[in-house]
């Protein structure tokens, strides 16, 4: 197993909200998949503009 | 779609990009972060419960369903199809989706006890308390079962009173219409600490013994899968479905099908998992047929979030 | 005996001998299984080199990072189903698979709904993409189904649990009676044979749809010409 088994070790890390209850490692999941979703729309995307053409692709 | 005026894609000017490098990069980054999360954080692997490790921690609840399976009392002696006829199941409305299955994995919970006892020789106490139990009418059996169920009891939990001998099998008066009940949960009793129960119950007439469905059914009868398991956090009404043991990620897209059984009236509700299956395919279809569902498809035109995706296509487009 | 390089090649024989005959029999099974084939996406559309030029946001990359993150996924499971269903559980090496299997499964799903949320937002749905669309929502479904039979084949606590407290929904739609999550054998024989090759094949299925129909233009988006 590996020396550094965070995870798999120890009882587990829980929120508590309301009717909410999620694994902090969950959470972070869903967090880090929201973070990622605003940055693909957010930081631009690098295209070689010099390149763009009006030839059509058939 | 009659008012889609969706241009071609191959009409418009094109720019270079490269698949493959895309796909190249993509895989290597995607193996990168693989290999290193599991280096990081790895993954758990909690031992599976034994039949003997549970008659060690909590003997008394290993007796007590024992008594229960052989009373008929047990959520497996009580479930209906597919293990057997003895409830109707739940239903869907006026659907009784769960009995139309039918019952194609037969279980009878009284033989998860008796089963494994009648393979044990060299017990003439046990032999004799098989046989008394086999000599009398199924009505006396349920008598014998019920009586010892009532007298062990249960203990004090959720403000009731405890009953009977509190759940202490040891305090049970000696005599009270048993029958042979005790002496065959007992029996059952020291075959689950000695280890020999689960290959009994999978495997009895069989070599090969892969399907633990009638040890999985005794296991979880029983109160002790299910502590291990509130104690972790993956209990039913814990959100437990998305979870995993100790600080594992889990299955976090189950969330929207975890959280109806949080609620009312799904919460409380006896048909909660036929309800909340039934929700979970009308939503799905919802959103497989969004392209045609008036309204919902045009929610991206309301809330216009592909303005950022496109805005420097939107740009030039302005510009021409 | 020199032999010019043009006679190894595999055209040595001329182009026109072996390419299809456009004239050829109609009724030959061999010519409309081929013709079928050619058709499924137009010409130089398999792997293009150019794109349309709105296709400029990372929003696009989920897509293919789902792919990957599911090549990652098989080649891990690959490797686990090399020691057998219980390797992982004494083998130091096997839960370190084991782990990269499952950290590459979080990745993918993690990408794949990133990849629904950015076509939904962009519509993606418009000009008869459709099936893509709803092939798109099967194959997210059917790896819900993939992972849950994974984590029922751990034969360890969690998959006791997991089939404990699982039966209920699945028996309460009649579908444990063909189903059996109390059936590890079943349970893993479905988590690395059938539902797998239906997540395959689907994918497939879906690629060629993307690529026939090509990536979906700007809402209201407008062509002069």
């Amino acid at each position: 197993m590996s020396a550094l088994s965070i995870v798999a070790e120890g009882p587990g890390k829980y929120i508590h909200w309301g009717v909410i209850q999620i694994s902090v490692a969950n959470a972070i999941i869903i967090a880090v998949m929201v973070l990622l979703f605003i940055l693909a729309l957010v930081v631009p995307f690098p295209t070689h503009d010099d390149q763009a053409d009006e030839g059509h692709s058939r | 779609m009659s008012r889609d005026r969706t241009p071609d894609s191959h009409d418009f000017p094109t720019r270079r990009y490269d698949l493959v490098k895309e796909f190249v990069i993509a895989l290597v980054v995607v193996t990168v972060l693989s290999l290193g999360l599991a280096a990081i954080f790895s993954s758990p692997d909690e031992k599976a419960i034994t039949m003997s490790g549970w008659a060690k921690a909590d003997p008394d609840n290993l007796v007590t369903t024992a008594a229960s399976e052989l009373a008929g009392t047990t959520t497996s002696a009580t479930y209906g199809a597919p293990y057997n006829s003895a409830a109707e199941g739940q239903k869907l409305g006026p659907i009784p989706l769960q009995k139309l299955g039918g019952v194609r994995v037969p279980v009878d919970s009284a033989d998860l006890v008796l089963g494994p006892l009648s393979n044990v020789s060299g017990d003439p106490k046990l032999s004799a308390a098989l046989a008394h139990w086999k000599a009398a009418t199924p009505e006396q059996q349920t008598r014998w079962a019920t009586a010892y169920t009532d007298a062990i009891g249960t203990a004090a939990a959720d403000g009731e009173p405890a009953a009977g001998a509190g759940g202490e099998v040891g305090k049970v008066a000696a005599s009270g219409g048993y029958g042979p009940v005790p002496a065959l949960s007992t029996a059952l009793l020291g075959l689950a600490k000695a280890g020999g129960l689960e290959g009994a119950l999978t495997s009895s007439g069989n070599f090969y013994g892969g399907d633990q469905t009638r040890s999985l059914l005794l296991l979880s009868d029983g109160a002790y899968l299910e502590d291990q398991a509130v104690a972790q956090n993956l209990g039913g009404d814990q959100w437990g479905m998305m979870n995993e043991v100790g600080n594992a990620p889990g299955q976090p897209w189950m969330w929207l099908y975890t959280f109806w059984y949080q609620v009312k009236p799904f919460s409380t509700s006896d048909n909660a998992d036929a309800e909340v299956w039934g929700l979970m395919m009308l939503l799905t279809l919802l959103l497989m047929f969004v392209p045609f569902i008036p309204g919902l498809r045009s929610i991206p035109r309301w809330i216009p979030i592909h303005r950022l995706v496109w805005r420097s296509y939107d740009r030039t487009a302005q510009r021409r | 005996m020199t032999t010019r390089a043009s006679e190894l090649s595999p055209d040595a024989t001329g182009p026109s001998e072996l390419s299809p005959d456009p004239t050829g029999d109609p009724d030959s099974w061999t010519n409309r299984l081929r013709g079928w084939f050619e058709g499924l996406v137009p010409a130089g559309q398999a792997l293009p080199d150019r794109q349309p030029v709105y296709v400029a946001s990372w929003i696009y990359v989920f897509g293919v990072l789902t792919l990957t993150a599911l090549v990652v996924v098989i080649a891990s499971g690959v490797v686990l189903s090399l020691g057998g269903a219980t390797w992982w559980h004494v083998s130091s090496v096997g839960h370190y698979v084991n782990s990269v299997h499952l950290w590459s499964v979080e990745l993918f799903f993690g990408f794949m709904v990133i990849h629904l949320w950015g076509n939904f937002w962009m519509a993606a749905w418009r000009g008869r993409r459709a099936m893509t669309w709803i092939t798109g929502i099967v194959l997210f479904l059917i790896s819900i189904g993939t992972s849950f039979t994974g984590f029922l084949s751990q034969s360890n606590f969690s998959a006791q649990w997991i089939a404990a407290e699982g039966k209920d929904g699945i028996n309460s739609i009649g579908a444990g009676a063909f189903f059996n999550v109390l059936n590890p054998a079943q349970m893993l024989l479905w988590h690395v044979v059938l539902l797998p090759l239906s997540v395959g094949l689907l994918t497939l299925l879906h690629i060629i749809l993307v690529r026939r129909h090509g990536v979906v233009p700007p809402l209201d988006a407008r062509l002069e010409n």
